[in-house]
């Protein structure tokens, strides 16, 4: 049908292509569609892959939820964060667990949650554990008051949170 | 007639691909790129009469609000100079480098040094503070308090 068609009588010919000498363009042979894929060159890029991302991959998850705009501070000699009530200073305001509370009511709100250990875990010692998260440029006059609340309250082993250099 | 056995074979590599594909998802997902971690102090909760408690050899450093950094090292056997060692401020931030030479020498000088209590001002940045922490953990004074305004 195509040869018989309109488009095929009147198309142009290419004079240059027909007089090749390598490949005529009228002797040219139909080429195979179906190409060999290199797969192991392609499973050797997966494997670096999910090698280099196994090496990122972290079990504890996220503990810190940091806001727009918020900076920690870097440090080189931390240790692994872990899971423990966490006040954050964020644009002026305090919150324990993404609550906030009032500068007053902070003893109050960290006794209030160490009584909460004590009856869901009870017989167990309470470590007294605190993650402080607040921005690099912070003043401490700001967060003076997160640390003695938490001394008030009897959390004695207060963790800053930062960022690993 | 017995027919040849074909020697040659090829291994089905779609399956692996399609495994090693999920896993790339899934470690995409849940890759953490951002390394959060902690610097620890320790805070004296409640009181000890002073006859029950142990003199350690303990630094105290005074930050102001202008990177200065004032040393006051007590109960340790220290030269004068280190003992009330004061490192002024660089740009408005502290000077680490000359932070860490006094750390390395005051440790050379009692080994036994392990604890230290920062006292910031009011207008110190946050930044500066966990800064002087880091470099004191990185000689080996672990012990580190932050004494509130």
């Amino acid at each position: 049908m195509l040869s018989t068609s309109i488009v095929k009588q009147t198309a142009f010919h290419s004079v240059i292509g027909e007089s090749s000498i390598i490949a005529p363009e009228s002797e040219r042979k139909h080429r195979n569609i179906v190409a060999d894929l290199l797969l192991t060159a392609l499973i050797d890029a997966f494997s670096i892959l999910v090698i280099f991302l196994l090496m990122s991959f972290s079990s504890t998850g996220e503990i810190l939820y940091l806001g727009k705009g918020q900076e920690l501070p870097k440090a080189a000699a931390g240790d692994q964060l872990e899971r423990n009530p966490v006040v954050k200073f964020d644009d002026g305001k305090v919150y324990i667990e993404d609550k906030e509370v009032s500068g007053d009511g902070l003893v109050e709100a960290l006794l209030d949650l160490r009584k909460k250990f004590q009856e869901t875990r009870p017989g167990e010692e309470f470590p007294g554990m605190l993650t402080v998260q607040a921005d690099r440029r912070v003043k401490y006059e700001q967060l003076s008051s997160i640390v003695q609340a938490s001394a008030h309250a009897g959390y004695s082993d207060i963790k800053f949170a930062v960022v690993m250099k | 007639m017995s027919k040849k056995k074909h020697l040659e074979f090829e291994i089905n590599l779609i399956p692996a691909i399609d495994l090693l594909s999920v896993c790339i998802c899934f470690l995409l997902l849940t890759a953490v790129w951002l390394h959060v971690g902690a610097l620890n102090v320790k805070q004296a909760v409640g009181g000890q009469p002073a006859s029950e408690s142990v003199k350690k050899p303990t630094v105290w450093v005074q930050l102001d609000g202008k990177g200065g950094v004032a040393f006051d090292v007590r109960d340790a056997r220290v030269p004068a100079k280190l003992a009330k060692a004061k490192i002024e401020g660089k740009e408005g931030k502290p000077d680490l480098e000359a932070l860490k030479g006094l750390v390395t020498d005051l440790k050379a000088a009692e080994p036994a040094l392990t604890t230290v209590l920062i006292q910031p001002q009011a207008a110190t940045l946050y930044e500066d503070i966990i800064d002087v922490m880091d470099s004191f953990k990185k000689e080996g004074l672990i012990d580190l308090g932050v004494a509130p305004l």
